[in-house]
C-alpha cells in the first residue's frame, strides 16, 4: 500500500495543472443542442491539439500511452481546474473507445480511436431496448448477415445524445436460435446510415432540450467488418464495455463531486452564516457527505489499484452503487441549500438542473437493484434467485 | 500509488488472522458473560509476535513499520471483536515512547502491563466525567483528546463505580478525574498526534466489525432455508447483504487512504482520520443491525453472536467521540488536497 506518486507522476501533475489552468474553457457549457456538441468537440480538440487527450490510451492511436495512475492524476487536476464535463465525449472516451482498444481488430483501432480523441466523432450507446432494459440479454434488434454486410432492423431506446452523435456502439441479435447470451454481436454503427430514424425524448431536468432518443433501424446496412470481437460473441464484449462504464469511467465524476461538496459548504456558509450551518441539520448532512466523498475518492484509488491487478469486474459494482447514491444525496442537499429559490428553474441555473439529473445516477449503467444483484451473486456468492 | 496490501503486508494480515482465528474466535465471547473480557491473556502472545510495537520506530523499541500495517492489523482486531483495551496498550506504548519513558514503554510493549481506556461521558456527565473501559485491573489508563494523549495511574480517578456494560463482555466503570492530578506520561499533539492515530485506528477497528457482521450474515443467508430455498436467494435478503458489502468497501477504501495519508505526514491526516471513523462506524452499526434482521429471531437472541457485533459497533462509535462530535469536527478542516 502506498500513496506515493513517482517524481514523473508529480511532474506530470504540475504540467497538467499548468496547462489546464491556462486553457480550460471559461464559458458555461450549454445544456443541450448543437451548441453543446460544438462546445464539447471544441474542448476535446483543444486537449488533443495540445497533446493531453487519451492519457492512458496507446500512443499509436493518438493517446499518451501512460497508465491509469496518470489518468487518475489528470482527472484530479481536471476537476480541480473546474474543466467542463464534456459529456458528449463520454461514451467514446470512457467505454466505446476502451472496448475497441481491448477487443477490436487492428483495422478498427486505426479507423475509430483517433477521431474520438481528436474531437471529430461523438459516440453513443445503443444497448437498451423498449423491452430489454435490466434484462439486456433479451434484446431483439435483429441483424441478418447478407454477404459482407449486416442488415439491421429493430429499435433502441434511451440512447443518450443519439441525435448529436456520429457513431454508436450497438448490440444486435445475430442468432435468434441460440441461447440469449450466445446470439448477440457488438457492432460499430455509423449514425448517418440510411434506414435510421430518430425520435427525440424529453427528460425531466431540462424540458427544452432533448437528452436521449429512440432509434429505429429499418434494414440499415453495416459492413460485417464493423463487428467487434466475433459474430455472436457480443455479450462478452458488452461485459467489457459495462466493466469500463461502471469502473474507470466513474473516476472523473467522483473527484468532481468532492469539489462540489466543498463548494456547497462555502455556499451554505455564505447564505446562512457559518454558525448556523454547523448547528443546523445542513451541517450534519454536509459533514456526512464530506466523509462519504472522501471515501468515494478513496474508492476510485482502489478501483485504479484493482484495475492494475486484474480483479473481477463485478467489484466495480461496489463503487458504482455507492457513488450513485452519494451523488444523489449531494444534489438533493445542494437543492435544499438554495431553499425556496429551488422552485425557480431558470435556464442558467445548474443546481436545480443537476438535482433533477441526479435521479438518473441509480438507473443508468445498470440500476442500483441490478448492481445489488451483481454484488450479491458475484461478489458475495449468494445463490441466484431464478 | 496502490491501495492494496503488498505481499509483505498480506503476510502480516495472514499471520494475525491465523492467530486470532485460533486464539480468539468470536465464540469465545459466549463464555465471558458477566465476568469480564479475558482478552488480556492474549496480550503477551501478541506482544511476542511484535504486534504491539508494529508502527513504532525501531529506536523506540518498535518494529518500524508504517501506519498502513497497523491499520490492517486493527481491522483484524475489529473483525474478531478483540477487547478495545488493545487501544489502551498499543497507543499507551506510543505515549510512553514519545514522552521518553523507555522503561514504561518496554513494559507496555511486552504486554505484561494493562492499560484501560478513559472516554468522556460528554454531555451526560460534565467535563471531568469519564467511562473507564477494561480498567478494573489496569495500572494505567489512556486518556486521549484533541490536545494531548496521556497515561494516568488508575489512582488519579475518583468516584469509581462499576456499572453494567451494554456490551456485556466489557468491564465498564464510571469515574471522575481527580483535581490537579498529573498523568504518569503525556505527549502533546505537536510532538506526536496520537489522537489522530486513535481515530484512524478506530476507523480500521470499526471497518473490521462491519466486515465481520457482513460475513456472518452472508454465511447464514447461504444455509438458512425457507420456502424450500436458501434465504440468500431472495432479493430482499440479497440486497441487504449487498448494501453491507458496499458499506464495508467504502470503509475499507477510506481506512486505507487515512493510514497512507498519515504515513506521508500530510496536513490532511486528521481530516481523513475523522472521515474514516465516520464512515467505518456507520458501516459497523448499520451492518450489525442488518445482520440482526437477516438472522430473524435467532439474531435477537444472546445465543447467536450477532448482538456482540451490534454492541461493539456502538462502543467503537462512542470511543474518542461519537458521530455527532466527529461530524462537527470534520467541518472545521480546510478543503483537503
Ligand atoms: C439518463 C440515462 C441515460 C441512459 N443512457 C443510455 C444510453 O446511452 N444507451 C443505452 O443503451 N441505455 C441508456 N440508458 C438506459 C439504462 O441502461 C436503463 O434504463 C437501465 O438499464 C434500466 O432499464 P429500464 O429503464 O428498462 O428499467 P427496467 O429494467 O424496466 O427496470 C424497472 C425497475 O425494475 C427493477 N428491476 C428490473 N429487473 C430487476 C431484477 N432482476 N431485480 C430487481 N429489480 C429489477 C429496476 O431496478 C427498476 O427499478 C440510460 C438511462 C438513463 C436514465
Amino acid at each position: 500500500m502506498d500513496l506515493n506518486f513517482t517524481a514523473e507522476d508529480r511532474q506530470f501533475r504540475e504540467e497538467a495543472r499548468e496547462w489546464l489552468n491556462a486553457n480550460v474553457f471559461k464559458e458555461r457549457r450549454p445544456h443541450g443542442g448543437q451548441e453543446m456538441r460544438e462546445y464539447d468537440l471544441a474542448w476535446q480538440r483543444t486537449q488533443y491539439d495540445a497533446g493531453w487527450a487519451g492519457v492512458s490510451w496507446p500512443k499509436e492511436y493518438g493517446g499518451m500511452g501512460l497508465g491509469l495512475t496518470r489518468q487518475l492524476i489528470w482527472y484530479e487536476e481536471y476537476a480541480r481546474a473546474h474543466a467542463p464535463d464534456n459529456h458528449l465525449c463520454f461514451v467514446g472516451l470512457n467505454h466505446g473507445g476502451p472496448t475497441i482498444i481491448a477487443r477490436g481488430s487492428e483495422e478498427q483501432k486505426k479507423e475509430h480511436l483517433r477521431p474520438i480523441l481528436s474531437g471529430e466523432k461523438i459516440w453513443c450507446q445503443g444497448f437498451s431496448e423498449p423491452n430489454a432494459g435490466s434484462d439486456l440479454a433479451s434484446l431483439k434488434t435483429r441483424a441478418v448477415i447478407d454477404g459482407d454486410e449486416l442488415v439491421i432492423t429493430g429499435s433502441k431506446i434511451w440512447t443518450s445524445h443519439g441525435h448529436l452523435s456520429d457513431m454508436q456502439e450497438l448490440l444486435v441479435r445475430t442468432d435468434p436460435g441460440a441461447p440469449k447470451h450466445k446470439g448477440i454481436s457488438w457492432v460499430i454503427f455509423d449514425m448517418n446510415t440510411p434506414g435510421l430514424d430518430l425520435r427525440p425524448i424529453d427528460i425531466m431536468s431540462a424540458p427544452n432540450h432533448t437528452h436521449f432518443v429512440q432509434c429505429f433501424y429499418d434494414e440499415a446496412r453495416v459492413p460485417l467488418k464493423n463487428v467487434v470481437g466475433d459474430v455472436n460473441d457480443g455479450w462478452s464484449v458488452a461485459m467489457s464495455t459495462l466493466g469500463f462504464e461502471r469502473g474507470t469511467a466513474q473516476i472523473k465524476d467522483q473527484i468532481r463531486y468532492a469539489f462540489l461538496v466543498e463548494d456547497m459548504i462555502k455556499k451554505a456558509r455564505d447564505r446562512y452564516g457559518a454558525e448556523f450551518v454547523s448547528t443546523d441539520e445542513f451541517g450534519a448532512r454536509l459533514a456526512q457527505l464530506r466523509a462519504d466523498m472522501a471515501a468515494a475518492r478513496a474508492m476510485t484509488y482502489m478501483a485504479v489499484s484493482r484495475a492494475e491487478r486484474d480483479v473481477s469486474p463485478a467489484m466495480a459494482s461496489l463503487m458504482r452503487a455507492m457513488v450513485g447514491q452519494v451523488q444523489q444525496r449531494v444534489r438533493r442537499l445542494a437543492f435544499d441549500i438554495i431553499g425556496a429559490d429551488g422552485l425557480e428553474n431558470p435556464e442558467d441555473d445548474d443546481w436545480v438542473y443537476f438535482y433533477l439529473r441526479s435521479y438518473a445516477t441509480t438507473i443508468a449503467a445498470g440500476t442500483l437493484q441490478i448492481q445489488r444483484n451483481i454484488i450479491g451473486e458475484r461478489v458475495l456468492g449468494l445463490p441466484r434467485g431464478r | 500509488m496502490d491501495l492494496l496490501p503488498s505481499s509483505d503486508q498480506q503476510q502480516i494480515v495472514d499471520t494475525i488472522q491465523d492467530f486470532l482465528r485460533n486464539e480468539a474466535p468470536v465464540d469465545r465471547l459466549r463464555e465471558f458473560g458477566a465476568i469480564g473480557n479475558s482478552d488480556a491473556k492474549l496480550w503477551p502472545k501478541l506482544a511476542e509476535l511484535g504486534f504491539f510495537g508494529l508502527s513504532l520506530p525501531e529506536e523506540m523499541g518498535g518494529i518500524g513499520l508504517s501506519a498502513a500495517e497497523e491499520m490492517l492489523v486493527f481491522q483484524q482486531f475489529g473483525y474478531h471483536l478483540i477487547s478495545p483495551a488493545i487501544f489502551g496498550t498499543i497507543l499507551g506504548a506510543r505515549v510512553a515512547a514519545f514522552s521518553g519513558d523507555a522503561h514504561l514503554r518496554d513494559a507496555l510493549l511486552s504486554g505484561e502491563a494493562r492499560v484501560g481506556v478513559a472516554n468522556s461521558r460528554g454531555a451526560a456527565g460534565g467535563t471531568d466525567a469519564f467511562h473507564l473501559f477494561e480498567a478494573d485491573e489496569a495500572e494505567l489508563i489512556l486518556l486521549c483528546d484533541d490536545d494531548e494523549a496521556a497515561l494516568y495511574p488508575r489512582s488519579a480517578f475518583t468516584h469509581i463505580e462499576r456499572v453494567n456494560s451494554t456490551d456485556a463482555v466489557l468491564v465498564l466503570e464510571r469515574a471522575r478525574l481527580g483535581d490537579s492530578v498529573e498523568p504518569r506520561v503525556r505527549v502533546s499533539k505537536e510532538t506526536e498526534n496520537i489522537h489522530a492515530r486513535a481515530l484512524m485506528l478506530m476507523g480500521a477497528y470499526a471497518l473490521g466489525i462491519g466486515q465481520g457482521a457482513r460475513d456472518m450474515a452472508v454465511e447464514y443467508a447461504q444455509v438458512r432455508e425457507q420456502f424450500g430455498k436458501p434465504i440468500g436467494s431472495f432479493q430482499a435478503i440479497k440486497h441487504i447483504c449487498a448494501d453491507m458489502a458496499i458499506r464495508s468497501e467504502a470503509a475499507l477504501c477510506q481506512a486505507s487512504f487515512a493510514a497512507l495519508v498519515m504515513d506521508d505526514a500530510s496536513p490532511d491526516t486528521e481530516f481523513h482520520a475523522v472521515a474514516s471513523k465516520i464512515v467505518a462506524c456507520e458501516s459497523a452499526i448499520k451492518n450489525a443491525a442488518d445482520c440482526v434482521q437477516v438472522h430473524g429471531a435467532f439474531g435477537f437472541t444472546a445465543e447467536a453472536n450477532v448482538h456482540h457485533y451490534l454492541k461493539r459497533s456502538h462502543v467503537a462509535d462512542r470511543l474518542f467521540g461519537g458521530l455527532r462530535e466527529q461530524r462537527r469536527r470534520i467541518l472545521t478542516f480546510p478543503t483537503p488536497a
